[in-house]
């Protein structure tokens, strides 16, 4: 009976004293090197990328815990631990800087996409872009081709300014300051075409010969432009389109010496103005 | 009696050539880890360790001081002990500024890609 409980308690005793002596001792370093070192192994940029140096990390936490193992000196085991978390530290950012590496690889071409593709854009707004300058000079020069087809049964001329069309004095009533049957037929013509031409204005200026006083002349030219101006906005053109201007006697297209030149000179000229409704100024 | 005294004069020179050795034993690799750490020093030092790692650089060069000063105090144990914290402060030191260089660069990248793509956008919605 007394031998029974001796052998067990003996036992017991003898468990617990060589527990005490195979406990290892550590620090809070090493506990903290040990705490480091997981959390590196669980970081797969570590894993990818600072296998190596992981690897020499994993040496210097062998050599701490063996020296925690052998119960050797706080200070020694210190000294291994310390080396192991800097190590450990090392594999850490080893990790971070070949990640960065790698993006930066991948952003290299992700960039040079980028740029492909905005060249490849250029090109096809460049090319584009010729296209529609293409198609819109076509179409500008077929509008001009047609104006002036249109213009060409008025006798206009093409002049640097524009298009020209004369309004000879026999188109005048006598009392001047209308136009008669012939004169209105051209004008609805005229109006015609600027109703076909939307984008187009006209200049009318006025003009007279050299008999009597120039204020007079100046005052017969301005109304003969208005004249032409007024049946223009009774078919239709709109005012804004239009812009008059009296010369009285300047600007003779003949010598007021026969009656012949002098009805030349008392004429109105209408000029056409260019696409972009501007009219150079005499 | 005269047999014994040569015994022990044999012995004695044993033990004499034993701690000498012994000595010359931990001068030269401590000699060899303190080269090593000033070269891993001097390494972190180019890679730009003091601007992006100035904790780890200056405990670096104050236990290669420290090093030096056991080496010249024939410590030479002690002079490896700080030897080798010193390097594998430098070491981190040294992959600190890497590591941050390479995320600058990315990042600047990262900026200049998202700039691209907006304007790649903008150009053609």
């Amino acid at each position: 009976m007394k031998k029974s409980v001796f052998i067990p308690g003996l036992l017991a005793v003898a468990a617990l004293v060589s527990a005490c002596s195979s406990m290892p001792s550590s620090t809070s370093l090493l506990e903290q090197t040990r705490v480091d070192y997981a959390v590196a192994r669980s970081n797969q940029n570590v894993a990818i990328y600072a296998q190596p140096e992981m690897n020499r990390a994993a040496e210097a936490l062998g050599h701490a815990n063996e020296a925690a193992n052998k119960n050797r000196s706080g200070e020694k085991i210190d000294e291994l631990a310390y080396i192991a978390k800097q190590k450990i530290a090392l594999a850490q950012e080893v990790g971070r800087q070949k990640s960065a590496e790698a993006e930066v690889a991948n952003a290299g071409h992700e960039r040079d996409r980028i740029r492909l593709e905005q060249r490849t854009n250029e090109a096809d707004k460049a090319k584009l872009d010729a296209q529609i300058a293409r198609s819109e000079t076509t179409e500008a020069q077929a509008r001009a081709d047609r104006l002036e087809a249109q213009l060409a049964d008025m006798s206009a001329r093409k002049t640097k300014r524009g298009m020209v069309i004369t309004l000879s004095d026999v188109l005048f009533g006598t009392d001047l300051a209308r136009l008669n049957q012939d004169g209105m037929r051209t004008a609805k013509k005229l109006a015609d075409v600027l109703q076909q031409n939307p984008q187009r204005t006209v200049l009318i200026e006025g003009f007279a010969d050299s008999t009597g006083s120039a204020s007079h002349n100046q005052a017969l030219s301005d109304r003969r432009a208005m004249a032409v101006s007024n049946a223009l906005q009774e078919m239709g053109v709109a005012r804004e389109r239009i812009t008059t201007r009296g010369y009285g006697e300047s600007h003779p297209v003949a010598a007021n010496d026969t009656d012949q030149n002098r009805q030349l000179n008392r004429r109105v000229e209408i000029i056409f103005s260019d696409a972009y409704g501007k009219v150079l100024a005499r | 009696m005269k047999k014994y005294s040569k015994q022990c004069a044999v012995v004695l020179c044993g033990i004499v050539f034993l701690i000498t050795a012994g000595c010359s034993s931990m001068k030269t690799p401590a000699t060899a880890d303190v080269a090593v750490s000033k070269a891993a020093v001097e390494n972190a030092a180019g890679a730009g360790g003091a601007e992006f790692a100035p904790v780890e650089m200056a405990s670096a060069r104050q236990k290669l001081v420290l090093a030096n000063k056991a080496m010249a105090e024939k410590d030479y144990k002690q002079a490896s002990i700080l030897a080798n914290e010193a390097e594998a402060d430098a070491k981190l030191a040294q992959g600190k500024a890497r590591s941050a260089k390479a995320q600058a660069a990315a990042e600047a990248l990262d900026a200049d890609i998202r700039f691209m793509r907006e304007e790649l956008n903008r150009v053609n919605p």
